[in-house]
């Protein structure tokens, strides 16, 4: 070798090596299973940022998972549905069902100082009852509500309109928690940065589009019965990050960087369960089924037998066995399998395509154009769908297109919109869709009247009506007044299965699976669980182990 | 510099233009979108507080007195100055933007050094690899990577916060495509030099071979490339909006995507004009260390200066 | 003889690009499923003899997806290089044009308006357009139009300014050709052909920074078969089923690749001539 060539071989390999030495030194991973007692629990949320952590404002799901962290609510539920005591260690309806006693643990205090009382009480329901709060969960929960009584510091006594069978489910809901009176007062601007609350964390700080650092309560001593407050070797601080893309929150997950996240994709629970340091918790919600919801009240979805025949083409069980990979199961029910009424009816939701064809040809969808979509004096069979990634998973949205797909076999053309949730909204309050999916999580079958009476097709003070099938039926209303009001359980339980039978006789709703809720976690961590109530995640009691 | 001004200048008015276009009620835009369904009365009020009933040539006098102080308008939807929500995240961007450009010279100069030698086939795979490297797409690249150096081998974390060991695949993304670029501009002038006479002489006068390739024919070759300097910048800066996705690292980048997703676009605005005012700062120093390296450019360092 | 000028990288790529361009205009004839057409149970197959590339989540065909994607990011790339080739003409040539004093600030404000959409990168430029406009192809190919003429308006102005004192025009003028005759048959497609050699290479940047914003969700809708947001929607799949993001990216790489390839081949042979 000549003294040239050796040299730019020397030359090379130190070019080489500043390369590549930085990058080998600091190789292996370290992450987080160095053994080093955590100073923090840190969870990644896929669900979206929430403007306001105040749950009375609007009310939906990503601000109930911060609301359990930092709010508690009067009752709670246990394992099994019964109502268990939480603020309010017990109560009482009158006869007549149209007054309720709740008598509130007298050591209760919020993290400001103040006391939970019933003064605090009758601020909180006239706080989601203004219209200027702007609530739509919490107000509907509370619409019965004329009055709220301060008896006592301890004993707030509820005057209703008309009886509400439903009102203990109501008000366990993570939208109904109770705020201190003082920091509502600060007015909604300050009061949505950092809610005031009695819960086992206080909102410490907020960057947005980045992470919430919840700080411990030290004083924290009223958990739901089932639940404990946190040993004394518990992290001191809760750090809420919002990693909006699933497989970055799944790799952060599998370095140790969060301990707990939400929203796992299903390949993602799959993996974690052949993984030793992960585990998973799976809570699915409570409340109405994941369903697509057909809008009755325009063209072509006014028509039954075009519904009928959409519902009949749909492909949705091949799909979820390859997608969810046997994480999730096929629903026939407008309810949560977690709902103890609930009445699945596949009877109504067989899959037949040859039967689709004749019901379209029977409505007069009998042309066809050039691209194989049915169309009636020049009408395309259009089905708009909008889709927001903050209410449907990735592994939804394949779910959907494949519904797509298998519709356009008999003449359907589903188009698809993805949305930001601001624009899916919008859509929505248009009336623009003849097809969408909206969760909606609530305790109990008394979810089906948010969703299907016809008051629900009339905007909350939000602007957000629940109704999407824009379904307007007298004899339906009557069975879910009932289901909401009927003192006798064996009177509501047969309203709630027959609203069931009649909602899949109109064919409105295209069921598809509960409402997925898992959670995978660091196998290390104890103590962690879903509240029974909407299945929010419970971190005040998780310790490292 | 007056130059640099009137660019900046005219990119100002660029972004007000933008503005202008959006479709629909901005004071609508303000409040979230049609999905907000904003009383009237919130309409009037967001159209006082963000100027928008003034008319256009005093919003646009407005708008430049303001961007003057640095103040680029509120957030749509965090409610707070974008100025602060911009200087949250312009550290992280910034770091992975420089170690980028870095590893893409180091990767660069490899490539060069190799390209400056006598070695046919060593030229031809350094320029084939050039090549497939500048047209990688580098959210590609990451995906890639992340299958290789997290998912086979364990080395490195999928997810970047933080801390260098995390910086490295988002940092190897961004580099290699940029890498590919430079190399390419970079070897022309290698190939003009390899055959000029002063490299003749230089070996004539007995220098060693790697100190002609190193001392005449890369230095020769690595002008052209350090006049992308600031081309590379912006384009990293650009790509850092993939990248911090994918690596769910914070930043500008993924601030950008969220602002465009839910159509914040004063944040959205903020970060493009950053963006700008960095390219066109970077052009400014390039200009003057290459004419200060370069005896031939001094004249060029004069025009710069005086505003040419 | 062209076809030694042209060399044989250049051929390869040729070939190259014209596979590309069968596979945008006839893609039925290439792809051997229909790119929508779904199969659950036959989700997540790796390649085989059946399905070169695989399949996706719901059992489409990955080939077929790749061979009509092509047409939506070709096209795109194609218009938006046009769009960007019109738009840089135009302010090359008033930036070069005219060396009398009424066009002076003229000039000046042209040169400054191409160094100022020079400061934006691309693909900020394009996220800035699609926050406005909300996201669709329109807008992509708007952005990637703006934020390639800046770098055509430059090598206009410069051939624009170096024909204008060439001997050719002076003799034009001296002849008494008419300065719009001038500019037709000279100044243009004197300053317009190395142009066009740059702007194979400029299809193929197209084509990337589009697929980057399908890769962000701001393009085609779902299901359209996008290279960009085909790799996306692969990428929870990546240790699963490596094919749902190898091939749509292998296939932006092809282009990238063979745009370069042609256009230097190009270049030389303009040189040559």
């Amino acid at each position: 070798m000549s003294e040239a060539s050796n040299q730019k071989m020397r030359i090379a390999t130190a070019i080489l090596a500043t390369l590549v030495l930085p990058l080998s030194a600091c190789a292996p991973a370290t992450g987080g299973d160095s053994g080093e007692p955590r100073a923090a629990i840190v969870y990644a949320t896929g669900d979206g940022e929430p403007d306001c952590l105040d749950p009375h404002v609007g009310g939906n799901y990503p601000q109930a998972l911060i609301a359990t962290q930092v709010l508690e609510s009067l009752v709670s539920l246990d394992e099994n549905g019964a109502v268990v005591p939480w603020l309010a260690t017990e109560w009482e309806s009158s006869e007549d069902g149209l007054t309720w006693d709740f008598t509130l643990d007298s050591h209760a205090k919020f993290s400001d100082g103040t006391p939970v009382d019933a003064a605090a009480i009758k601020t909180n329901i006239e706080h989601l009852q203004d219209p200027e709060t702007g609530s739509s969960t919490g107000y509907l929960a509370v619409q019965q509500i004329s009055e709220v009584e301060v008896v006592s510091p301890e004993l707030a006594r509820l005057h209703l309109t008309r009886p509400d069978a439903a009102l203990l489910e109501s008000l366990a809901q993570p939208w109904v928690a109770i705020q201190s009176p003082a920091g509502i007062e600060r007015g909604t601007d300050e009061n949505c940065l950092a809610p005031i609350g009695s819960g086992p964390f206080v909102v410490s700080s907020w960057t947005k589009q980045d992470r919430i650092v919840l700080d411990r309560n030290p004083d924290y001593s009223t958990a739901p019965t089932g639940f404990e407050a946190a040993s004394g070797d518990a992290p001191e601080q809760l750090i809420w990050r919002f990693i909006p893309d699933a497989t970055a929150r799944f790799a952060a997950l599998q370095s140790g960087e969060v301990d707990i996240i939400d929203n796992p994709l299903p390949e993602q629970i799959t993996t974690a369960e052949d993984d030793a340091a992960l585990a998973h918790l799976d809570a699915p919600r409570p409340g109405a089924s994941n369903r697509l919801e057909l809008n009755s009240g325009q063209a072509p979805f006014d028509d039954k037998n075009v519904r009928e025949a959409f519902i009949a083409a749909a492909l949705v069980n091949p799909g979820i066995e390859t997608l969810f990979e046997g994480t999730a199961t096929r629903s026939y029910s407008a309810l949560s399998s977690v709902e103890p009424l609930n009445v699945q009816s596949p009877e109504f939701y067989d899959t037949d395509p040859a039967h689709a064809n004749e019901l379209l040809d029977q409505a007069g969808w009998t042309e066809r154009d050039d691209d194989g979509i049915r169309t009636k004096n020049g009408e395309r069979l259009t089905v708009r769908f909008p889709v927001t990634g903050s209410q449907s998973t990735q592994t939804e949205q394949a779910l959907f297109e494949q519904i797509q797909a298998s519709v356009r076999e008999v003449g359907f053309d589903v188009q698809i919109t993805l949305l930001d949730l601001g624009a899916w909204y919008g859509a929505l309050g248009a009336h623009e869709y003849e097809l969408v999916s909206a969760p909606y999580t609530k305790i109990g079958p008394d979810v089906l009247r948010f969703l299907f009476h016809s008051d629900a097709t009339v905007p909350a003070p939000s602007g957000y009506f629940a109704n999407h099938a824009m379904i307007e039926n007298p004899e339906l209303d009557a069975l879910l007044d009932a289901i909401g009001s009927d003192q006798n359980p064996e009177a509501r339980a047969a309203a709630a299965q027959a609203a069931q039978q009649f909602i899949a006789e109109q064919q409105v709703i295209l069921p598809v699976y509960d409402q997925q809720n898992h959670f995978l976690y660091r196998a290390d961590l104890q103590e962690f669980r879903a509240l029974p109530t909407v299945s929010t995640p419970w971190i005040g009691q998780v310790v490292a182990g | 510099m007056v130059g640099a001004a009137a660019v900046m200048c005219i990119v100002a008015t660029l972004a007000f233009v933008a503005l202008q276009l959006i479709p629909g009620d901005p004071a609508e835009a303000a409040l979230g979108g049609p999905g907000s369904q904003a009383s009237a009365e919130a309409l009037a009020a967001a159209r006082a507080e963000f100027g928008l009933d003034r008319p256009v040539l005093a919003q646009y006098a407005d708008f430049l007195w303001r961007l003057l102080r640095g103040d680029l308008g509120i957030s749509y939807a965090q409610k707070i100055p974008v100025a602060q929500v911009l200087a949250g995240a312009i550290g992280p961007t910034l770091a992975l933007a420089g170690i980028s450009l870095l590893l893409a010279w180091a990767i660069a100069l490899v490539s060069v050094f190799i390209a400056s030698g006598h070695s046919r086939v060593a030229r031809t795979i350094a320029s084939a690899l050039d090549l497939i490297a500048a047209a990688m797409p580098n959210f590609w690249l990451a995906s890639l990577l992340v299958l290789l150096f997290t998912g086979m081998l364990g080395w490195f974390p999928a997810v970047s916060t933080g801390g260098f060991h995390g910086i490295v695949l988002p940092a190897l993304s961004l580099a290699v495509p940029t890498a590919g670029f430079i190399a390419q501009v970079c070897r022309a002038g290698v190939d003009n030099a390899r055959s000029a006479p002063f490299v003749e002489s230089a070996r004539a006068r007995g220098e060693s071979e790697a100190g002609v390739r190193l001392r005449h024919i890369i230095r020769h070759g690595i002008v052209p490339g350090l006049n992308m300097t600031a081309w590379a910048l912006g384009s990293l800066l650009g790509g850092a909006a993939v990248i911090e996705v994918i690596f769910a690292r914070p930043g500008l980048g993924r601030t950008l995507v969220n602002a465009v997703i839910v159509r914040d676009i004063p944040v959205v605005l903020g970060v493009v004009l950053f963006a700008a005012f960095a390219y066109i700062v970077v052009t400014l120093l390039t200009d003057l260390t290459i004419a200060r390296v370069d005896p031939r450019t001094e004249a060029r360092l004069h025009r710069v200066v005086a505003g040419g | 003889m062209a076809r030694s000028r042209l060399g044989v990288d250049g051929w390869i790529a040729l070939g190259c690009v014209a596979l590309l361009a069968c596979c945008a205009i006839v893609p039925g004839m290439l792809a051997p499923f229909p790119p929508l057409a779904i199969d659950p149970t036959g989700a997540f197959a790796p390649p085989s003899m059946a399905h070169p590339f695989g399949t996706d989540d719901s059992g489409r065909d990955v080939l077929s997806r790749v061979v009509y994607g092509a047409r939506d990011s070709l096209t795109i790339g194609v218009v938006a290089t046009l769009g960007g080739l019109l738009a840089g003409t135009l302010l090359g040539s008033v930036a070069g044009g005219s060396r009398t004093r009424a066009f002076g600030p003229l000039r000046y404000a042209a040169d400054r308006f191409i160094e100022a959409l020079f400061s934006f990168p691309g693909l900020l430029l394009a996220l800035l357009l699609i926050s406005v406009r909300g996201p669709g192809v329109a807008s992509v190919v708007i952005a990637v139009a703006i934020s390639t003429a800046p770098g055509y308006a430059r090598m206009v102005r410069g051939g624009v300014r170096q024909m204008l004192g060439s001997g050719s025009v002076e003799a034009a003028q001296v002849q008494g050709d008419s300065t719009a005759r001038i500019w037709r048959t000279l100044v243009l497609p004197e300053t317009l052909r190395p142009v066009l050699v740059l702007a194979t290479l400029g299809v193929g940047h197209a084509v990337i920074l589009a697929a980057a914003l399908g890769f962000l969700g701001l393009g085609t809708p779902p299901p359209a078969p996008e290279w960009g947001a085909m790799l996306n929607a692969g990428r929870p799949y990546l240790t699963k089923a490596w094919w749902l993001t190898f091939f749509p990216g292998l296939a932006i790489l092809t282009v990238g690749i063979a745009c370069t390839v042609l256009g230097r081949a190009l270049e030389r042979r303009e040189q040559w001539q």
